[in-house]
């Protein structure tokens, strides 16, 4: 099982040098000058070239890359030239409110919708089965900002149950730093009003993003189940008298899951970028909006480290999709 | 299984039950606006709408624009002079005004802030570096400051609000490779202003939260109502700022509110709208030196061809003024017996075909580039796209952005054929508009953007800028302008009215063109 992680984990160190050379490359030939961006809207000629000196980007293209390698190797991703806080500084202030969106919209999407394509499956062309065919196809085809308003006419504004907008409310402090995930750190500290507040706000947004994914996996898992329940093990299983509900949920959706879950790690990349609507209409302080404002700004530096950053996150969690294959499935890492 | 299935479903209601409480109430003494912030939270190395909204908050400034329209009112200072040669101008500080962490203000700290400002060389030194050395700002006591300019230049005391004035004593301390503590000032505070910045809490783009400075030269008896601390906390979505609003969650809206969300306001209770004529033009840009536009039948043709009406009553609904010179209409300087162009088509073909006669290439595809974020670029484009199509013209929209644009108005070249903005009031004065937009010194930087170029126009708006006294420059204004609408370099569309959702506990919402209404002193909390 290391030695699978391990290649798995070699395997990304070529795909993140071709994101790191292809992102500095292409930002680079983007026509909008940096400099001009940075010396704002009044600025002259003579202003806008003293600053392209001064962040010498006045350099050959190949030498600012030298120099970039050498930052991202010891990490440092430079300043912002907008907020002029260390880079890493703002994304580590925002990647866990997104990763707490996106994951929770994930778990949210794979513990729903596995169980859904199952129950689908088992009643084949049944109502529940013709339900969650509507519901499926109806959860990928609506448009997130549309039902991101209707979630929010109906729960904040209507019944005014939930938060309209945020991570927090105004008034509450956040809990102390561990993990920058409030659910989780409000635990630790044993703040319950801070995680049932945290709970509350994440609860529109990661149900917005998870609609998508949901009906994903819960079609996925419906064809996967439906494939496994006319294998031959299945009929003598059936035959030896086994109960029919352990069958299912025991052996023929263990058989049945692979395909569902390497698009949860397909989703995840889908999930991120459907973070920036959601995070711009729930105001969800994350590094959706952070990027958005990066490129209207021509703001570089935030845009190379965060395409590096999702890059990474999206290979990690990618690995952590084939682990979970190799666990469910043993030939895979034989295979290997 | 069914125990489970028992636990599950009685998790599942707890879950519900508790989670489904009614939402966040406003909080009393604490103002909530969903207004925008800047960048970074530098007054020198940022100017723009956002920045003058929280500026105006946090910092003083030597005098200050107040009311509708804008009146220069003295501030920090008491008072001025100017030299008969409008080169020198001398400014007293007003006696006992503090910093937030308690220090008196004194000429010297004037002098540090105009410095650090021409030394950044940001947005904000623009109106100053052409004729102000560092070295000719001094303090010739502790209560005057001096400025000894290179060459006479009329709009220096309207641009005087530009700078705030910045505590030295906070800022050396925090420099850092002699950066005139621009990283530190980038997240903190050290002004004067009636509110001052909590920096714990400070988020760039998400979150500033001011708390009231019980010390300010103004102090508070007008004004025992004032709320204890103002939280900026923009909401980025038009849906979902005018929910907040509705909610009360919001205060105060930003001044973009689009027209179709002003009924649903007013219709209902708890919130109404403030509306204000600002000083806020809407141009379409037309590249002077690109065919056809090189050519003035060509450039009267797209003049004529733009429905200003339909889009004001129409689109907009009403919440513009019809504004057909590049100044805004109630700025002095501003030719009032100017018509400028009208919409009608059939003048638009003639000027067409008399523009082709004359071998302009009106049939070439034309690009139109819009700001994909402002909604209206692209309302307008369209607009015009379908109107041009009736005189023979294939008009192309492109949707852009705004740093993209202004880079690519650095050459005439790369300069769009079209390009749609607004022109914002950075300083009250015909220079912020027709000064800088049409004297070809300017060509280059994206307010001049229209390459426009006419020997007499450029003489009379030089001869205005080193002109001291109003009443001499406002026939050179009118002059100009007149000469410049018959050109008919651009396509000037209107005025803005600002439309702001308010809640109806705010009380004592004063507007100004100059921060959009968002100089937060004088407003109530009920």
């Amino acid at each position: 099982m290391l030695r699978f992680i391990l290649r798995r984990l070699l395997l990304v160190i070529p795909s993140l040098a071709g994101l790191l050379v292809l992102t500095f490359f292409l930002i680079r030939v983007v026509p909008a000058d940096p400099a001009a961006a940075l010396a704002g809207e009044n600025a002259s000629p003579a202003q806008i070239a003293e600053i392209r000196r001064q962040y010498g980007l006045d350099q050959p293209l190949y030498v600012q890359f030298a120099v970039y390698l050498g930052q991202v190797a010891r990490l440092d991703f430079g300043e912002s030239a907008y907020s002029r806080r260390p880079v890493a500084l703002d994304i580590k202030l925002r990647l866990p409110a997104t990763l707490e969106l996106t994951l929770s919209a994930l778990l949210f999407a794979t513990l729903l919708g596995i169980p859904l394509g199952t129950i689908a499956a088992v009643h084949h062309n049944r109502w529940p089965d013709t339900l969650l065919r509507i519901l499926s196809v109806g959860g990928v085809a609506i448009a997130t900002f549309w039902f991101a308003i209707e979630l929010q006419l109906l729960f904040a504004m209507k019944l005014d149950w939930l938060p309209l907008r945020g991570r927090l409310s105004p008034g509450l402090a956040a809990p102390p730093t561990l993990t920058g995930f409030y659910l989780v750190d409000s635990l630790v500290a044993g703040r319950l009003d801070a995680f049932r507040d945290a709970l509350r706000h994440l609860a529109l947004p990661a149900f917005t993003l998870s609609l998508g994914g949901l009906a994903t996996i819960a079609r996925f898992t419906r064809a996967g189940v439906l494939e496994t329940l006319q294998k031959d093990f299945v009929t003598y299983e059936r035959a030896q008298g086994f109960p029919p509900r352990a069958l299912i949920w025991k052996f023929v959706l263990r058989n049945s899951v692979v395909a569902a879950i390497t698009q949860i790690g397909l989703l995840f990349g889908g999930l991120i970028a459907g973070a920036v609507v959601v995070e711009t209409i729930f105001d969800w302080p994350g590094i959706g909006f952070y990027t958005v404002q990066a490129i209207l700004t021509a703001d570089y530096k935030v845009m190379l480290a965060v395409t590096l950053l999702i890059g990474v996150v999206y290979a990690l969690v990618n690995i952590l999709v084939d682990v979970v294959h190799g666990l469910i499935d043993p030939r895979l890492r034989e295979q290997d | 299984m069914s125990m489970w299935k028992r636990i599950a479903g009685a998790a599942f209601a707890a879950g519900v039950l508790a989670l489904a409480v009614p939402a966040d109430a406003a909080q009393p003494g604490v103002l909530v606006s969903g207004d925008n912030l800047p960048a970074n939270v530098d007054p020198h190395q940022i100017f723009d709408v956002p920045m003058q909204l929280y500026s105006l908050n946090t910092y003083d400034n030597l005098y200050r624009y107040q009311g509708n329209p804008p009146k220069l009112e003295p501030w920090l200072a008491q008072s001025h002079t100017v030299s008969p040669d409008g080169l020198t101008w001398e400014f007293k500080l007003r006696p006992g005004a503090k910093f937030h962490d308690g220090s008196e203000i004194a000429a010297d700290d004037v002098v540090y802030s105009f410095k650090r400002v021409l030394a950044l060389g940001k947005a904000p030194s623009g109106a100053f570096k052409p004729v102000l050395k560092p070295e000719n700002v001094t303090a010739s006591d502790n209560s005057t400051v001096r400025f000894v300019l290179d060459k006479p230049y009329a709009p220096f005391l309207a641009a005087i609000p530009i700078v705030a004035v910045v505590n030295p004593r906070v800022v050396k301390a925090n420099e850092v490779n002699n950066d005139w503590g621009s990283a530190w000032l980038a997240s903190n505070g050290a002004g004067s202003g009636a509110y001052t910045l909590d920096a714990a809490t400070y988020r760039p783009l998400e979150r500033a939260d001011l708390k009231k400075f019980d010390g300010h030269f103004l102090g508070w008896g007008d004004n025992p109502k004032a709320p204890r601390q103002i939280q900026i906390l923009p909401t980025r979505e038009t849906s979902t700022r005018v929910l907040a609003l509705l909610q009360g969650s919001v205060d105060l809206t930003d001044s973009y509110l689009p027209t179709d969300q002003v009924e649903r306001i007013q219709k209902s209770k708890g919130v109404h709208i403030e509306k204000n004529t600002s000083m806020r033009v809407f141009i379409l840009r037309m590249n002077n030196k690109k065919p056809p536009f090189d050519n003035l039948n060509a450039r009267k043709c797209f003049a004529h061809a733009f429905n200003y009406d339909g889009f004001i009553k129409e689109i907009l609904k009403g919440y513009a003024e019809r504004n057909p010179a590049p100044m805004p209409n109630n700025l002095w300087g501003y030719p009032k017996d100017i018509a400028g162009y009208d919409y009608d088509l059939k003048k638009a073909k003639a000027f067409c075909d008399q523009a082709k006669a004359e071998g302009a290439p009106i049939g070439r595809a034309i690009q139109i580039h819009t700001q994909s974020q402002l909604e209206q670029t692209n309302q307008a484009a369209q607009l015009f796209q379908s109107d041009l199509a009736q005189v023979g013209v294939n008009l192309k929209i492109v949707s852009d952005t705004w740093a993209n644009i202004t880079t690519n108005t650095a050459k005439a070249e790369s300069t769009p054929d079209l390009w749609i903005h607004w022109v914002s009031t950075y300083f009250v004065d015909p220079e912020n508009w027709v000064g800088q937009m049409y004297d070809s010194q300017f060509h280059g930087t994206w307010k001049a953007s229209a390459w426009y170029q006419n020997a007499r126009v450029d003489e009379l708006l030089r001869k205005a800028r080193v002109t001291v006294s109003q009443s001499e420059r406002q026939p050179l204004y009118e002059e100009a302008t007149r000469l410049i609408v018959a050109d008919s370099p651009d396509i000037w569309v209107y005025n803005t009215v600002e439309i702001r959702g308010v809640t109806d506990r705010v009380k004592g919402f004063r507007f100004s063109p100059v921060g959009s209404g968002g100089e937060m002193r004088w407003v109530q909390l009920e």
